[in-house]
């Protein structure tokens, strides 16, 4: 495994463990997120993929380090979790949803003018200018997925982290996310960190792979992976030199 | 302190009710008229945050509360405040940092303060009376003090929502994803414990240990039946609180009902909720057509 490239990372660990009620959930992980790049970390249901993201948002207490080259504390991050387990009868409407993270006023008071044209601007980045007035509970499984894409973005993130984010809709909205999610980080320039099963959104959308399994097993592009076999032993049978039977495995 | 009977000789002429005639009920109306928006406000997040049993724990140690502030010999309201203060903050931090359920941390504190004030109240019988009157409650006892600590803790409260309604919808929906949004997820759990441990505490003075929850819960869970907006639930929730205050003091005033007043508030917020679910059915009803 290559040493890890720091001079152009937005995020860095070094050695960083996690132990959780007596049990190992990562092992001494070292691996870098490359500035305006887009990392996959792709492993084993309890590999500790999602630990590795809330160590990062600092939910998760670790020994090692964690680091933000150039910075002093942590980047602005957008999260979009896989789920969002919430009563569905909350009366709160997608436009409130996206006025809840950034707003200064509190929902009881109206929107100002300017303040409902941002609304407006940002549900349309997502194509969901129709559901403003719509209950998040009544939104579609997409829709919903989407609509959190857009809270995240609407923070002008410096890293976007994907939890299953994608891969948890169906093909359409799963089509529609990477399409959206590759101009956003185009135009936006935000690294973007995500968590998949999914062998085609990961292949689509990724230039950098982190393959975990409690430790790092592998780190690099695609093609490296590939050409080190280390691609093949994460995803049985998979070359990038047969696009075809990629996205049928997947 | 400010003399207040100008107030009252205004609500006396402004308002011209029978059942208002007395100085004591223009008192409790203006308790009352400064305590529902608190209620309904921070029952507003009670609802979203599902933290119900946390105000019955708060409430219950008024009990614990009373018979510290009699054993030690200084304001039993004062000590009820304070023990009810430290446990709001206790049950937030353990719920942080036990790897607990909350209801199960909530249950140990909750057993904790009704015990304790129970066998104080059993081991002396001055200290079993006091207590016995913070059971059922009396806002028609209510005095210039304590409205004067009503006046200053609702514009507190209404602080609090102003800048704190947001964050707290969103830690309600998911607190990591409200943390790496940005919410101050701890520091405002703590504040809200707090602000909800006082506002408890000041409830119980009015309607009694039984009844707080109800008056916390009912007035925003009717708001969230009625309401199309997240926003629109604080207003319902305002509504209903101070509409059912009233109705309640009035109703409970006149001799043909001769019931105590804070149940008969809680019952007038139960209508409102009966009359909630309606919309409820219908849309039910609509779907299954």
């Amino acid at each position: 495994m290559n040493p890890p490239d720091i001079v152009n990372a937005t995020v860095t660990f070094s050695n960083v463990t996690v132990v959780l009620d007596r049990n190992l959930i990562l092992d001494r992980v070292t691996a870098v997120i490359p500035r305006g790049g887009c990392t996959a970390v792709v492993g084993p249901n309890g590999a500790g993929k999602t630990t590795l993201l809330l160590a990062m948002l600092g939910y998760v207490p670790h020994r090692g380090e964690i680091g933000f080259p150039g910075r002093r504390g942590a980047p602005r991050f957008g999260y979009v979790p896989q789920r969002l387990d919430f009563d569905r009868e909350l009366p709160l409407t997608a436009g409130e949803f996206i006025r809840l993270g950034e707003s200064r006023s509190p929902l009881w008071l109206r929107a100002g003018k300017g303040e409902r044209a941002r609304i407006e601007r940002t549900l349309s980045l997502v194509n969901l200018e129709y559901c403003r007035d719509r209950r998040i509970g009544d939104l579609s499984g997409g829709e919903l997925q989407r609509l959190l894409l857009a809270a995240a973005l609407e923070r002008k993130p410096e890293v976007l982290l994907l939890d299953e984010a994608v891969s948890a809709t169906d093909p359409v909205n799963r089509n529609e996310l990477i399409r959206l999610l590759e101009r956003f980080r185009r135009e936006m320039g935000f690294a973007q960190v995500m968590i998949s099963h999914d062998l085609a959104t990961v292949l689509a959308l990724a230039d950098h792979l982190i393959c975990l399994d409690r430790k790092v097993l592998a780190a690099g592009t695609p093609e490296a992976l590939d050409a080190s076999g280390d691609l093949a032993a994460f995803f049985p049978g998979i070359s990038l030199a047969e696009p075809k039977a990629r996205s049928e495995s997947a | 302190m400010p003399d207040l009977a100008d107030v009252y000789r205004a609500m006396g002429t402004l308002l011209p009710f029978e059942f208002l005639q007395p100085r004591f009920m223009r008192q409790s109306l203006l308790g009352l008229l400064l305590l529902s928006p608190m209620t309904a406000a921070m029952g507003v997040q009670v609802v979203n945050l599902r933290m119900a049993f946390f105000s019955d724990a708060i409430s219950h140690s008024a009990f614990a509360g009373v018979a510290l502030g009699l054993t030690l010999a200084v304001n039993p309201r004062f000590s009820a405040i304070v023990l009810a203060l430290l446990i709001g903050l206790g049950v937030t931090f353990c719920h942080r940092r036990i790897r607990l359920s909350g209801d199960s941390v909530i249950g140990v504190f909750f057993s904790g303060v009704v015990a304790a004030g129970l066998a104080a109240a059993s081991r002396d019988r001055a200290i079993a009376r006091s207590v016995q009157a913070f059971l059922y409650g009396d806002i028609l006892t209510i005095g210039d003090s304590e409205i004067f600590v009503l006046a200053a803790a609702l514009p507190i409260t209404l602080a609090f929502q102003y800048f704190a309604y947001n964050r707290m919808l969103y830690l309600g929906l998911d607190p990591v994803l409200a943390g790496a949004h940005g919410v101050k997820v701890g520091a405002w759990q703590y504040i809200f414990a707090g602000l909800l441990s006082f506002t408890a505490i000041f409830s119980v003075w009015s309607v009694g240990v039984f009844l707080v929850t109800a008056m916390l819960v009912v007035p925003a869970a009717a708001a969230r039946n009625l309401a199309a907006s997240a926003g629109g639930m604080f207003w319902w929730a305002l509504l209903i609180s101070l509409s059912s205050s009233v109705a309640g003091l009035a109703v409970s005033a006149q001799d043909w009902a001769g019931t105590a007043t804070g149940a008969t508030i809680v019952l007038a917020a139960l209508i409102w909720f009966g009359l909630s679910l309606l919309p409820i059915l219908l849309r039910g009803a609509r779907k299954h057509a």
